[in-house]
């Protein structure tokens, strides 16, 4: 068995958990214009949720259904509450990213007191090992890798076949076109809350049970490898950013295997900046939009 | 004053200094310019190591002073002003490098990212690299600047070293002032208004803003070396990249684009806002402190963004009636006419360069 084939196994897992938060972080960018850099903590609120959930005996699958509740209402609330009134007032991609690190900070440190800088641990990981092409997975990590599939082909159903989708996309690419065709925008952008914030719960929920021990400060330290993984893909670019996930986790996984654990974050950063340099539009360049950066 | 409260005041006070250069700095690229750099502290990390690099000494085998307790790439020992000089260098030529291959590249968003990966790079490859700089250990026993020099030691020394500062501080707000009444500035706030109308005017955007991004990134370089000139020591713990984001919020508050506000915000916000929570009795515990002080930046931004959002001092418009051109009979020049282009004639409402875009 080669050892090749362990850490592209490792990869996958790890693709599967950035597929789904980095998805969620694009359509976010993509439909409310909103590059989210609160979006670790939020990850963290809906995995201490489980965590709660699983202190009570919950199994993972509840866990992740409290977990992905937890991130849609959060998510939808922030920007009901704080992200729309903002961007109301017109404040644009300058003004809403310092807004976005502002709430990062509250949210974060606000769990820090709450819940301390203790290390937190699910217990679920299940001492089964399944083994296909050399590569090794627990079942755990087997869920995590179906719900990633699952929910891609869930967000793919809804943004192609749905009416809401279509919104979505319309709402996207020219908001003030789709409202003048009579698309609801302040609904639609309510209904993305809800779905990107429901994939950074489960994102969330699945990174920390695919590690033995995380903390508060877990969520935010992934936020680098999800905006990598949605750069890559082609910021704003849902499919985009599920190719990006799949490059930046296997390639990490392989180079911090083979060559040294520390080297994991700084790979993902170099194929970034390799990306940014050579190909910014990214893997998906679809259509770039031209957005207002200051004022 | 006891000599303790003495030496608290002018660690207070270099701080002060040290916050008011690195922010002047990102105003240029930010508040002026228009850059986005979420990853300033980058090239005051570059100017902290490169003033290190230049007052340690040669890295030692195994005899004196720093018998090889700590590594670095090269070492040298240079008089006074030279090695704050070689930290403008470093912070000017990383931020060349840097703008050169970010800014002509990239659109607004991607900047953003981007500046904030290349910092997060940058970090890790310092920690990573142990040869280079002493990894996550850092550099200290960093010398005093003059220390041999003026025969001071103890507080005497540090009540020096805050004239030192106040002294570059000076020189610092005479450049970023100058900069700002510049044809150059005035440049600048007109790409930063509208790169369109800027290039229609023959305007050479990408060179302007690069070399607004040089010049703020070489005043992050010396704001580090002032920084550790009297702290002697650095790690890259000192440099992370929330780091980056107190000295927005500082700018923010005290308004963005505008050197005076910079000022307030810079006595204000790490000032008043970080210290005033030590001096609250004790909530809950101890290790809470950082985090409400925290909390406190994040909601201090929200409420200015909302209810303030040009800050404290707003950023004075330029504007030209065509009479005040044209009346003193003097030649319009290009970016004269920019300025007016922008701000509207007289009593014609124009869109203000606040963050909000009110």
């Amino acid at each position: 068995m080669s050892l090749i084939a362990l850490y592209v196994g490792f990869g996958v897992v790890s693709a599967a958990i950035l597929a789904l938060a980095a998805v969620g972080f694009s359509m976010q960018y993509e439909v409310t214009n909103v590059l989210n850099l609160a979006y670790g903590q939020v990850m963290t609120v809906a995995a201490l949720a489980a965590y709660a959930v699983n202190r009570l005996g919950g199994a993972l699958w509840l866990m992740l259904v409290v977990g992905g509740l937890v991130g849609a209402v959060l998510s939808a609330i922030l920007n009901r509450l704080i992200f729309s009134p903002f961007a109301k007032r017109g404040l644009k991609l300058f003004g809403m990213i310092v807004i976005t690190i502002a709430v990062g900070l509250i949210v974060g440190n606000i769990s820090l007191i709450l819940f301390g800088f203790g290390s937190f641990s699910y217990g679920v990981a299940s001492l089964t090992t399944y083994r296909f092409a050399g590569m090794v997975f627990t079942g755990s990590q087997l869920a995590t890798v179906a719900l990633a599939l699952a929910a891609m082909a869930v967000i793919r159903i809804v943004l192609v076949k749905t009416k809401i989708g279509r919104a979505m996309r319309a709402t996207a690419t020219d908001p003030v076109l789709a409202r003048a065709s009579g698309i609801r925008t302040g609904l639609v952008s309510d209904v993305a809350w809800l779905i990107s914030g429901t994939l950074c719960g489960l994102a969330g929920v699945a990174a920390a049970t695919s590690v033995a021990a995380w903390s508060v400060t877990t969520g935010d330290s992934l936020l680098i490898t999800i905006l990598a993984a949605a750069v890559v893909g082609g910021i704003g670019q849902p499919y985009g950013a599920m190719l990006g996930a799949l490059l930046i986790g296997i390639v990490t996984s392989v180079i911090g295997g083979y060559v040294n654990p520390s080297y994991t974050e700084i790979s993902a950063f170099l194929i970034l900046t390799g990306f940014l340099l050579f190909r910014p539009a990214g893997i998906v360049p679809g259509v770039v939009l031209e957005r207002e950066v200051i004022a | 004053m006891s000599v303790s409260v003495q030496f608290y005041l002018t660690l207070l006070l270099v701080y002060v200094g040290v916050n008011l250069i690195a922010c002047w700095g990102l105003n240029l690229q930010m508040g002026v310019a228009g850059i986005l750099n979420f990853g300033f502290v980058l090239f005051q990390a570059a100017g902290a190591y490169a003033y290190a690099l230049f007052t340690l000494g040669p890295v030692s085998g195994g005899a004196g002073l720093n018998a090889g307790y700590q590594v670095y790439l090269w070492g040298t020992q240079l008089p006074f002003p030279i090695p704050f000089l070689a930290a403008i260098a470093a912070g000017g030529l990383l931020a060349a490098l840097v703008g050169v291959v970010v800014l002509p590249r990239l659109r607004g968003d991607y900047q953003a990212v981007a500046l904030l990966v290349v910092s997060l790079i940058g970090g890790g490859i310092v920690l990573n690299n142990i040869s280079l700089l002493n990894g996550a250990s850092g550099l200290s026993g960093i010398p005093k600047p003059l220390a041999g020099v003026t025969g001071l030691s103890g507080i005497g020394y540090s009540w020096f070293y805050v004239a030192l500062t106040a002294l570059i501080c000076l020189m610092v707000w005479y450049v970023v002032h100058q900069i700002g009444v510049s044809p150059f500035g005035r440049t600048l706030r007109a790409i930063r208004e509208s790169e369109a109308a800027a290039r229609s005017l023959g305007k050479d955007v990408k060179r302007k803003r690069l070399t607004a991004f040089i010049v703020g990134g070489a005043l992050g370089g010396l704001s580090g070396a002032v920084l550790v000139g009297f702290i002697n020591a650095w790690a890259p713990a000192s440099w992370g990249y929330q780091e980056t984001f107190v000295f927005v919020t500082v700018i923010i508050i005290g308004g963005f684009g505008s050197n005076l506000g910079v000022a307030v915000g810079v006595i204000l916000v790490p000032i008043i806002f970080g210290e005033l929570p030590t001096f609250l009795p004790q909530l809950g515990q101890a290790s809470w402190l950082g985090a409400i002080q925290l909390i406190l930046y994040g909601a201090l931004t929200l409420g200015f963004l909302w209810f303030r959002p040009r800050g404290i001092v707003p950023e004075k418009r330029i504007s030209y009636s065509r009479s005040d051109l044209v009346g003193r009979g003097r030649q319009v020049e290009a970016n004269e006419m920019l300025a007016v282009v922008l701000a509207g004639e007289e009593g014609v409402p124009r869109h203000d360069g606040d963050v909000s875009g009110q």
